[in-house]
């Protein structure tokens, strides 16, 4: 049983929370781009909080289920269609045997969440369903393949209050928790990087977010290479940052100024390149705080 | 002396040097195996490097304030015994050739080296993996003699095929599949080292040591090595 890939889009992969326990081998986390659509995904669906479900990026796919399936899609506007025909996102469907569910282009957002109740069944590759490009690990979706998932019936319908659906068009300032070599930075180098407003480049993907902006002189650039977290923000020999995402390298040996909390990291997942963003600071405190309410709330237990 | 710093909102870095040094890399993994025998469920993720290791924590079962106390706790009783005799020794053939290191004829003529001598000694030495990462079974091994160390390339190849040995400063690696990177390429090994073939994912393990060997063009090819 499972959804027949007809249109196989720009890039649609299965992602999970997370490929976690292979740091050490060199993988990187992975998992979802935009953790705040992906767990209203699963929580409508009644789902574990780390089910599989498709990360559709800018669309162009199209499926046909050849079962009856319950699916919720969140995330961007990417012109979400059943039969042909505008459908409903941020609360469960019901799709039968035959159904086609299209994607064609950005409306608002870049990455839309198709899950499917009790998750996609696909491959499970050390430990965890993510598709890795840049590790080989899995790949995209081709036209003709199979995606594997269970039968269900819509038994209670559960949706997303409609004051709660994001606003992926707003203006984003992403905190910065002042991690790693922070306090190296100088005042002015410090001043000049949360003063300004940097724009996000093309060369942008699952790996990293690349702004363009006024360059940070640096004395030294080079370091000893240490473990990346995600979100953290490396200041490049060429001054302009670059804050790593999912499928970013384990380790690395550019200096790091911060690292985005990241549930700001969820919402610059919607966001298309030449959009402007800044950075502001937050305590470990407070984020720590607000994540662990996220987590509760979804009930994540990663 | 050990030094903590915030990584994230769910991971610290602890530093044990600050310069690099080939008794760290084990010192630094059986520090790992400790902290994850003492907190199974508190560390998800752990990520040693040259000298440091990144520790992720379970955000929903400790604060920072609390976990960093445990570390520190833990490092204050921490004793390594060094177990030489537990290093696993690799060997890689490598076909140091012109179709296979791109960058080999630009060195040999900045070093004003001949090939042999070239690669006797990049063959000669036993090499220490530091470190994993870049890329799964990525291994960082040192030291690079001096005398054939070189910068990385200004700008980076787009592709790299598997299996490709490069050169940077005074570090060696073996590219385990296609990708891309600014490394010096030397020569390269028929050996598969992706993870289609999924034991490769323990084929380097930080502390162990590899040595690289010559073959001909004719064993690389006979070994399954492309050209």
């Amino acid at each position: 049983m499972s959804f027949k890939v007809i249109k196989s889009g720009f890039l649609a992969t299965i992602q999970d929370y997370g490929r976690f326990n292979h740091a050490k081998h060199g993988m990187s986390r992975c998992g979802v781009m935009d953790e705040h659509a992906y767990s209203w995904a699963n929580y409508l669906l009644n789902n574990v909080f780390d089910d599989a479900v498709l990360e559709i990026s800018f669309g162009a796919v199209e499926l046909e289920a050849q079962l009856d399936v319950l699916i919720v899609v969140t995330g961007a506007d990417l012109d979400f269609k059943i039969n042909h025909k505008p459908a409903t996102m941020w609360r469960s469907v019901q799709v039968h045997k035959g159904d086609t569910l299209s994607w064609a282009i950005p409306k608002s957002g870049i990455r839309a969440y198709l899950a499917v109740k009790n998750g996609f069944d696909t491959k499970t590759l050390f430990g965890s369903k993510s598709v890795n490009l840049r590790e080989h690990i899995g790949a995209k979706i081709s036209q003709g393949e199979l995606l594997n998932c269970v039968e269900s019936f819509d038994t209670n319908e559960r949706l997303m209050p409609i004051q709660y659906i994001p606003n992926y068009n707003k203006d984003i300032t992403l905190r910065l928790l002042p991690s790693y070599q922070f306090n190296e930075f100088s005042m002015s180098q410090r001043d000049l990087f949360f003063n300004q407003t940097y724009q996000i480049t093309n060369a942008s993907d699952r790996t990293g977010c690349r702004l363009q902006g006024m360059p940070i002189i640096l004395k030294h650039t080079k370091m000893i290479s240490e473990g990346l977290s995600y979100g953290s923000v490396e200041i490049t020999t060429d001054g302009l940052p670059i804050i790593l995402l999912k499928d970013a390298p384990t380790i690395g040996g550019y200096p790091k100024i911060g690292t985005v909390f990241s549930l700001d990291l969820a919402k610059l997942a919607q966001k298309q390149p030449n959009t402007q963003l800044r950075f502001e600071l937050i305590n470990i405190n407070e984020a720590q705080e607000k994540r662990t309410v996220f987590n509760q709330f979804f009930e994540i237990f990663a | 002396m050990h030094k903590i710093v915030l990584a994230g909102e769910h991971s610290l870095l602890i530093y044990f040097s600050k310069k690099i040094d080939p008794n760290l890399p084990k010192k630094i993994s059986n520090f790992a195996e400790q902290l994850i025998a003492k907190f199974p469920s508190l560390v998800i993720d752990l990520t040693p490097s040259h000298t440091s290791l990144l520790v992720s924590y379970n955000l929903n079962l400790t604060t920072y304030q609390q976990f960093l106390k445990q570390v520190e706790q833990c490092l204050n009783t921490f004793e390594y015994k060094s177990n030489h005799a537990a290093s696993i020794l690799l060997s890689i053939p490598v076909y140091y050739g012109f179709e296979t290191g791109f960058d080999l004829e630009r060195l040999l003529a900045e070093k004003q080296l001949d090939l042999n001598t070239f690669i006797d000694i990049h063959s000669s030495v036993k090499y220490l993996v530091y470190a994993i990462g870049f890329s799964p079974v990525f291994a960082f091994l040192g030291e690079v003699d001096s005398r054939i160390r070189a910068p990385r390339l200004v700008t980076p190849r787009i592709k790299i095929p598997a299996g490709s040995i490069g050169i940077a400063q005074s570090q060696t690696a073996i590219y385990p599949i296609d990708s891309s990177g600014g490394w010096n390429i030397i020569g390269r090994t028929p050996i598969d080292l992706s993870l289609n073939n999924p034991s490769n994912i323990d084929k380097f393990k930080i502390g162990d040591l590899v040595k690289f060997y010559p073959i001909s063009k004719n064993e690389y090819v006979k070994r399954g090595g492309k050209l």
